[in-house]
């Protein structure tokens, strides 16, 4: 994939959100994309032909995260309530909620076979919640951070979480053990390497940093873009070619992966550009920002 | 479904079916009154008008409450009727409409009325009437009051008019005047209409609810509530709108306006609070206005007349006062005396006194009184040379501590004084004191540069001035001194010399590297001025290390380390990775289709907050035990009378091996003691070997005795020292076998039922391990003589620990005797176990971690705390056993071991019998309970 075939051209802005826009998503196939906000909905779009479907409203406060299962049958989300919610996406009926985060819940996300869910919250933990029963306590804690975790990512068998203590803990449940890498810069944003063997993490001093995963080594910094005091999002595109990410002046980067020279960057947005989200296969990207709008953009 | 039913009554009461009421009254009766007859009042059963039978009381306000209730006719049994629960008649419908109707009525008492109080009433047919006649609610009924006091003052106007024009015309068109009039009448008529025609106020069909007074602002103290949206779904009310509430996105999009309009009723609130708002900008109640002149007048004083001869000037009865006497007159200049030696001699005096006060000069009269060269003092030659430097002297230690206390002129600091500065314009110095501010190490060129630059620029308030605490290389003198040259060339322009003189004799690298420092510090300087104001930063010692990287050891300058130096370090250090160990939940295991690491394994251990937490608490559970046996001692030493100490060493040994059988279960990570006691197990076998073998242990045991004897009473002594605890004098051994005799008759009986009892546990402990018991009889053989070592090492501690065994296996036979609990009374036994236990692991981790010792002597010297935690522990320890003893090696091993470090440990143990007096009651008390 050359650099000409990064998606820059807008293909589609999608407008409803009242208020800031603070997470895009697209589900496991791309053709959708879940949304959500300040407004405390959560939005599902259909981002390559403009239309808004259906909104999830029931979040007591703002919604920071979502996230979908790869049947798209059963959504999650998590913000400022304090509380998890377990959705039914076809009726938008919420089916569980769970409460037990002392804080802001920042970040969500399913497991592989979407029994679980992880949610990060402000109260420095990490909390795993069973989906098949009835319970709403949470079936695992994991409290061992410093800060409040901003990101989880999950893979088959591991869960990883990013914090603002400066560190990128992965739990690998097969061997019961916690890898924590520190990378002295609060952790704003965790995101997996196609691959697998790579993390990227979105830090507090406008850098994105790329970790081998099983080395802990830093592979790479990416600087250019400004994220001081915003949670942004960053990605790598579905090649592992780029690493893109959003920046609080309403500009895209994109950044090659092995020599992070600034490859692309442009305008996006009006303002702090939250959330970036890529297709799973093509040459499109979702992006969100405090604007209140979500941009398609194709090649 | 109301409104359904009434769409065709539009005046009255619907009609009651009379029928199905009259016929189930009747039967009421009938039977009521046939209850009457036949029953007993007791077996009556209350029923109402209608033959239902009736809750009491609850449903209807205690009406139809008791039994002969029912039976009277009339208001009663009426109003249950309307206030029926379960059937819904047409009575009914009409209550629920009258309540319906009567939240719209203004009430007069504020709230829900009880419907005891006010019976609900259907509209008057007055009322109907006048709601007929175009009447409105809250309207008075004689409204056409003020029309016809406006016609009645209308007519007189015109008649008025009409007799004082004599217009036709005016007659004509008086419709239109009246117009006219209409609208220049003062009151218009229709607002006079409204105000005086409404007969209840508006505090009365909105009746204040609330305790407040006027002006009650109710966000007052919680400003955070006025004008928010309304708090979200699921947000309880006591969460407050905190500081992460707060729309970090909202820079330059107002999102507040979109929730406003959210909400159900948005202009009207925003109105409401803009009005709020506004009362509150002009700090104005509801209702009342500013007065325009104010009654209250601030009093206000003139300022006291301040005499014109008033000096503002402090003046101090002190030392200070006496010395400086005389220094409003100044002495006459006098010249000096030809003898220079002389002269030098007051000068100096002369300061000296000036600096020490007047009783130096009192002093050196005294002791000078003879010498001729001090005759100045008495008033001899040179006395008014001598007064006139003393006054001078004087000045000048006047003028010093006042710049001291401007800060202008800390001690250490060259400043231009009038001296200096004549002495660089090549003036002829003038009389000076012995103290030379200027520096005489520098070179003089440099000396009039900065002077120079003194002279040249005003500001003389900066660095020149760094206060002492601001110097960072206070230690170093020289280099301070550079480093004040280095500042002022930077920041002072001026003359520069390009190559500094005063670092004249350092190499070029030396000098740039210093120069890095200079640069680092005074940066640092710089900032701390601007951040703090001139406060002292520098609190304590700085030191520039010379590689150019800063290190500052108070947490206060830490922020203003160099920003490049730490993005060095970062790099340097970052990323950093670190493995602990974590346990996954089996659960989330098997959601996560995984299998559980530590399936299998016991529960995870409530986290080990540190290592030291785990040491005091094996300690713990260690004294524990040893205080138990101590108390068990002392009750035994009554028995105590004589013969012969081989059987008892036997006993000794017994219990010893059995103690140490009894290996430390722990709830703690299984790996850790796992690595701990790893060869533990082999105890197991021991304990039966034990009885068997001995004999043998006899001689050894008597030969081993006297050696561990030794050391143990050094050990001994030397511990109590450091315990503070007062060392009793090494008993003499004879002493040790008479006592050690008399025990053994008991224990000669005990050791076979003591014996059983280890065998019992042993069995017990056995199928915990799944470990046949035949398997510890095949092992029995070998480690007999190590098993005498034991006995001898506790004979050699002393006499009490010696008694300890034998009460502890006396103590397990009454267990067993009383059998009845046997959880409780076996702890003392177990506990004492695990106490040698602990002890033998001890030698493991006195290898791994030489603290652990020290803690636990520590701990066990200090600590008496109370009787139940001893409990807990011990029964932990109890617990601990269970399951403990995993893999085990070869017995003779561990002995040897076992032999090697026991001799510290016994003495330890006997320690801590000076505690044992005050440990015993509590204990007894606990035995009875």
């Amino acid at each position: 994939m050359s650099v000409e075939d990064l998606p820059r051209k807008e293909s589609n802005i999608l407008k409803e959100h009242d208020g800031a826009v603070l997470g895009v998503r697209f589900n496991s196939d791309g053709n959708y994309i879940l949304s959500c906000g300040k407004d405390r909905t959560i939005r599902l779009w259909n981002p390559h032909r403009g239309i808004h479907i259906k909104t999830y409203k029931s979040h007591g406060r703002e919604v920071r995260d979502v996230h979908v299962t790869p049947d798209n049958s059963k959504l999650c989300s998590c913000g400022g309530d304090r509380q998890v919610f377990y959705w039914d996406v076809a009726t938008g009926r919420v089916i569980r909620k769970f409460r037990g985060h002392d804080g802001e819940v920042n970040a969500v996300k399913f497991n592989e076979y979407s029994s679980v869910v992880v949610s990060a919250g402000y109260d420095q933990s990490l909390r795993a919640w069973d989906c098949r029963s009835h319970s709403t306590e949470p079936i695992q804690i994991i409290d061992t951070f410093a800060d409040s975790v901003m990101s989880v990512c999950l893979t088959k068998t591991e869960i990883i979480g990013g914090s603002v203590d400066g560190t990128v803990r992965t739990f690998d449940i097969r061997i019961g053990r916690e890898t924590s890498d520190s990378l002295g810069q609060p952790v704003n944003c965790i995101s997996m390497s196609n691959d697998g063997n790579c993390i990227l993490a979105g830090c507090l001093d406008s850098t994105l940093r790329l970790l081998d995963r099983s080395t802990g080594e830093l592979l790479q910094e990416y600087k250019g873009h400004t994220n001081k005091s915003y949670k942004l999002d960053c990605c790598l595109t579905n090649n592992d070619a780029y690493v893109t990410g959003g920046s609080e002046d309403g500009y895209i980067y994109f950044w090659d992966l092995v020599d992070a020279s600034v490859v692309s960057r442009f305008r996006a947005h009006t303002s702090v550009v939250t959330s970036v989200s890529y297709h799973p296969k093509e040459n499109c990207m979702v992006t969100a920002s405090v604007d209140g709008t979500i941009r398609v953009w194709k090649t | 479904m109301d409104s359904d039913e009434d769409d065709f009554v539009f005046y009255g009461t619907p009609i009651q079916r009379e029928e199905d009421l009259t016929s189930r009254k009747k039967k009421a009766i009938a039977e009521s009154s046939a209850q009457l007859r036949t029953l007993p009042s007791w077996k009556q059963e209350v029923r109402d008008e209608e033959g239902r039978r009736r809750f009491h009381g609850a449903f209807t306000g205690g009406y139809s409450a008791g039994y002969y209730n029912t039976d009277l006719e009339g208001r009663f049994l009426g109003t249950s009727s309307q206030f029926d629960t379960f059937g819904f008649t047409a009575a009914e419908v009409a209550r629920k409409e009258a309540e319906k109707e009567q939240k719209q009525r203004p009430s007069i008492i504020p709230g829900p009325v009880p419907d005891e109080i006010v019976l609900p009433a259907t509209e008057s047919v007055g009322v109907k009437l006048l709601l007929k006649m175009g009447w409105t609610r809250g309207r008075s009924i004689k409204d056409s009051h003020a029309d016809a006091l406006y016609d009645a003052r209308r007519q007189a106007r015109r008649a008025f008019l009409a007799f004082s024009s004599d217009d036709p015309k005016l007659k004509i068109t008086g419709s239109e005047s009246i117009k006219d009039d209409s609208e220049n009448f003062p009151e218009p008529p229709v607002n006079e209409d409204i105000q005086s025609s409404k007969s209840t106020p508006v505090y009365v069909l909105n009746p204040k609810q609330d305790l407040y007074g006027l002006g009650f602002d109710p966000y007052k103290y919680a400003p955070e509530f006025r004008g928010k949206s309304a708090p979200g779904f699921g947000i309880g009310a006591l969460e407050e709108l905190d500081a992460e509430d707060e729309d970090v996105y909202a820079t330059g999009y107002e999102f507040e306006d979109t929730y406003v309009q959210e909400i159900e009723e948005p202009a009207k609130l925003s109105l409401e609070f803009q009005k709020k708002k506004d009362q509150k900008d002009q700090g104005n109640l509801p209702g009342f206005r500013i007065a325009s002149n104010s009654d209250y007048q601030m009093e206000r004083f003139e300022a006291p007349l301040i005499p014109k001869d008033f000096v503002p000037h402090h003046a101090f009865s002190g030392p200070l006062e006496i010395n400086h006497k005389n220094h409003g007159i100044p002495p006459p200049d006098v010249p000096p005396p030809e003898d220079s030696n002389l002269k030098i001699l007051i000068e100096g005096v002369a300061n000296l006194v000036a600096r020490c006060g007047k009783l130096y000069e009192d002093l050196s009269r005294e002791k000078n009184q003879s010498n001729p060269l001090f005759n100045f003092l008495l008033g001899g030659t040179g006395h008014e040379y001598y007064a006139r430097k003393l006054w001078e002297a004087q000045q000048k230690c006047i003028d010093q501590p006042k710049q001291q206390l401007d800060g202008k002129a800390p001690p250490g600091v060259k400043r231009l004084t009038a001296e200096s500065r004549g002495q660089i314009l090549g003036e002829r110095p003038l009389e000076r004191s012995s103290h030379d501010p200027s520096p005489s190490d520098a070179s003089t060129d440099v000396q009039l540069q900065f002077n120079l630059t003194d002279t040249f620029i005003n500001s003389a308030a900066s660095f020149s001035e760094i206060p002492d605490s601001e110097k960072p290389f206070k230690d170093d003198h020289a280099k301070q001194e550079r480093f004040e040259q280095f500042l002022k060339e930077k920041y002072k322009g001026g003359l520069r010399s390009t190559s500094s003189s005063l670092a004249g004799d350092m190499s070029e690298a030396a000098r740039a590297r210093e120069r890095i420092d200079f640069e680092a510090a005074a940066e640092a300087i710089e900032k701390g001025k601007h951040g703090k104001g001139n406060k002292l930063l520098f609190p304590s010692s700085m030191d520039f290390i010379p590689g150019g990287v800063m290190q500052f050891t108070s947490g206060a300058a830490e922020a203003k380390k160099d920003l490049q130096t730490e993005d060095l370090m970062g790099k340097k250090m970052y990323p950093k990775r670190e493995e602990f160990q974590w346990r996954p939940s089996s659960l989330l295991c098997k959601r996560f289709d995984l299998i559980d690491p530590y399936m299998g394994k016991p529960p995870p251990a409530p986290r080990i907050r540190s290592k030291i937490d785990t040491l005091i608490f094996t300690s713990d559970s260690v004294k524990s035990n040893k205080v138990e046996k101590f108390i068990d001692v002392k009750q035994d030493i009554s028995h105590v009378q004589e013969t012969a100490n081989q059987d008892i060493s036997k006993s000794i040994a017994e219990n010893e091996a059995e103690v140490d059988v009894e290996v430390e279960n722990i709830e703690r990570p299984v790996d850790l003691y796992k690595a701990i006691f790893s060869d533990d197990s082999d105890d197991e076998g021991e304990e039966l070997n034990v009885k068997k073998m001995e004999n043998q242990e006899k001689k050894a045991e008597v030969a081993n005795t006297a050696l561990s004897r030794l050391i143990a009473g050094d050990f001994l002594e030397s511990l109590g020292k450091e315990l503070g605890l007062e060392v009793p004098p090494d008993m003499p051994y004879p002493a040790q076998i008479s006592r050690n005799a008399v025990l053994q008759k008991e224990i000669i009986n005990e050791n076979a039922r003591s014996g059983n009892l280890m065998a019992e546990n042993n069995s017990e402990m056995s199928q915990n391990h799944g470990l046949p018991n035949d398997q510890d009889i095949a092992h029995e053989s070998g480690p007999s003589k190590v098993d005498a070592i034991y006995g001898n090492m506790l004979e050699s501690g002393s006499t009490k620990t010696k008694g300890t065994s034998i009460s502890n296996s006396k103590l397990s036979r009454s267990n067993r005797e009383n059998g009845d609990d046997d959880r409780k009374l076996k702890s003392p036994v177990t506990s004492h176990r695990d106490y040698s236990s602990s002890l033998s692991s001890e030698e493991e981790r006195k290898r791994k971690r030489s603290r652990h010792h020290r803690h636990r002597r520590h701990d066990a010297g200090s600590d008496s705390s109370s009787d139940d935690e001893r409990d807990h522990h011990s029964s932990r320890s109890k617990g601990r056993k269970k399951g403990s003893s995993h893999e085990k090696s070869s017995g003779s091993r561990k002995h040897s071991k076992h032999h090697k470090h026991r001799r510290h440990e016994s003495p330890s143990r006997s320690s801590h019998r000076s505690m044992e007096k005050d440990d015993t009651h509590p204990r007894k008390e606990k035995r009875r309970r």
